[in-house]
């Protein structure tokens, strides 16, 4: 009971404690700045292990998907063959070993071998999975973007304002009317400053009160679900 | 009938005028005009009062997938710093290829200025995982987050960093974002630390740093390729030596980009309007049809 119970909540509790008090008290209490200091310095090294968590459960999850021969298990392979060999270049270029000299750039000034394997693969593989958006944008903007009630009149006005204003295109549609070329830029960007700030401002708020929410009742012990149990 | 068929257009009809609309003015660049707006005039002219003895904090934020948003703006920024003699120290946050951006975008625009040391006028600290607690601690001491550089030297090797112990010592933090982790920037170390923050991050997530724009938390924003092309513009208005670096064939920059927005922009708006036109008469003829 205290090892799988009472100890975890005993962490959570002082290690989401630590911070919300040493933001009030730094100055004033002896021991709060070292217990604030050790405790993000913990986080930066929990955060380095929950990398590596990921890399396993990536890789138990395809090997499972390869073992059953599940659909798109040739895939899981390419996946599992990419995270070995930009894994182990990394790994290998991160100490150093033979060939292998540093990350970025090696002593004779050229690039590493893993950097090449970046430059040349990893970062145009992105890039190409990126950029497919522009299409699938465009071919559902053409289905999908239609005038059918009062709120979508609205979207499309606010959208069409918004990406004739990002562009020069903007400036030219409107030059023919005096100070029309500065119009449409300033549309657009009231349309930011005003009622877009003014939804997002909402929807922050709204996700930070209930972020500060949801962590005080994990400080509090009160939600154990992250702990594999019912709530008290 | 002809309208429904056109309604129901081939998508890679589609796909091929916006591939058109992309390739083309890149091949051929057309040079639209770029007008400024306040948020990215903003970090222009911080950048613009600060000097030699400033130190400016630039985050690689960002991976491959939106390096053509992100990297010009970067470029563009780091460009402004070292014309201007200003201290840079790059790090990177984000975990999948911030390093190797920061490697690339370091690399070409510090080669532009071989009169500047890697040391003493600049320095690429490398990748910390964990961003908000690396953020964080940056704020007790940066030595303690990044121990050595990208190329091995420890903090005491580098005359920069000797003077640089957290953010008391840095005028600027420009961060390059794709995802939250510019918003963090803003509401986690401007509201503890009160540095002041800038973000440059796609036209995608632009709308939410509004926010933090408006109260103060960011002191500028460039939003997307447009956002940096106003950059390149501000900068080659006020350092005309740049226009050759930027005018080269075969360097990607953010104004020649936006011709291919532009374009494509402009694709995409006919396609709405195409898209409603065939919607409203269909649906006007079939009420015809329907009181016939």
């Amino acid at each position: 009971m205290f090892w799988k119970l009472r100890l975890p909540l005993i962490i959570t509790f002082f290690v989401g404690i630590v911070p919300i008090v040493s933001f009030f008290l730094t100055e004033r209490v002896p021991g709060v700045s070292f217990a604030r200091d050790t405790v993000e310095r913990y986080m930066i090294i929990i955060a380095g292990f929950a990398l590596l968590l990921g890399v396993v459960n990536v890789i138990q999850g395809n090997v499972r998907k390869i073992e059953r021969r599940a659909p798109g298990w040739p895939f899981a392979i390419s996946l599992l063959a990419g995270l070995i060999i930009m894994g182990s270049f990394g790994l290998l270029s991160a100490f150093r070993v033979g060939p292998f000299q540093g990350i970025l750039t090696a002593p004779d000034g050229g690039d590493t071998p893993f950097f090449w394997m970046t430059r040349n693969l990893f970062n145009p593989l992105q890039a190409a999975m990126f950029s497919l958006l522009a299409f699938y944008i465009a071919s559902a903007a053409f289905r999908a973007f239609r005038v059918r009630n009062l709120e979508a009149t609205i979207l499309l006005l606010a959208a069409f304002l918004v990406m004739l204003g990002r562009t020069p295109l903007g400036e030219y549609v409107f030059s023919w009317l005096p100070g029309g070329e500065r119009w449409l830029p300033a549309a657009t960007d009231w349309i930011m400053a005003v009622p877009n700030a003014a939804a997002q401002r909402g929807i922050i708020i709204g996700a930070a009160l209930g972020a500060a929410s949801l962590s005080l009742r994990v400080i509090l012990g009160i939600e154990r679900s992250y702990l594999g149990m019912r709530e008290k | 009938m002809k309208l429904e068929r056109l309604a129901r257009i081939d998508r890679r009809i589609v796909y091929l005028l916006i591939g058109i609309g992309t390739v083309l003015p890149i091949l051929f660049p057309i040079g639209f005009p770029v007008s400024t707006t306040p948020p990215v005039e903003r970090l222009f002219e911080k950048i613009e009062s600060l000097g030699p003895d400033d130190v400016v904090l630039v985050s690689f934020d960002y991976g491959p997938t939106t390096a053509p948003e992100n990297s010009p703006m970067a470029e563009a920024v780091l460009r402004h710093c070292l014309s201007r003699r200003i201290k840079v120290i790059a790090i990177a946050l984000f975990p999948i290829g911030g390093v190797t951006m920061a490697g690339e975008v370091m690399s070409a625009v510090t080669a532009e200025y071989p009169e500047l040391r890697d040391g003493e006028d600049y320095v690429l600290l490398g990748y910390k995982d964990g961003a908000q607690a690396a953020m964080k601690q940056i704020g007790i001491d940066i030595a303690s987050v990044f121990p050595t550089s990208m190329d091995g030297r420890t903090a005491g090797e580098i005359p920069l960093m000797r003077s640089v112990r957290n953010y008391d010592d840095i005028a600027l933090v420009c961060s390059f974002a794709t995802n939250i982790i510019g918003e963090w920037w803003a509401n986690l170390i401007n509201a503890q630390f009160g540095t002041p923050i800038a973000v440059g991050t796609t036209a995608v997530s632009a709308p939410k740093y509004y926010a933090f724009l408006d109260s103060g938390q960011m002191l500028g924003l460039l939003g997307g390729l447009k956002g940096a092309s106003e950059y390149e513009q501000l900068l080659l208005d006020a350092y005309p030596d740049l226009r050759a670096r930027y005018a080269r064939t075969g360097v990607y920059t953010a104004m020649k980009g936006m011709d291919a927005q532009t374009v494509d922009h402009a694709i995409i708006m006919l396609f709405i309007l195409i898209g409603n036109g065939i919607h409203f008469l269909t649906r006007r003829q079939r009420q015809s049809e329907e009181s016939g």
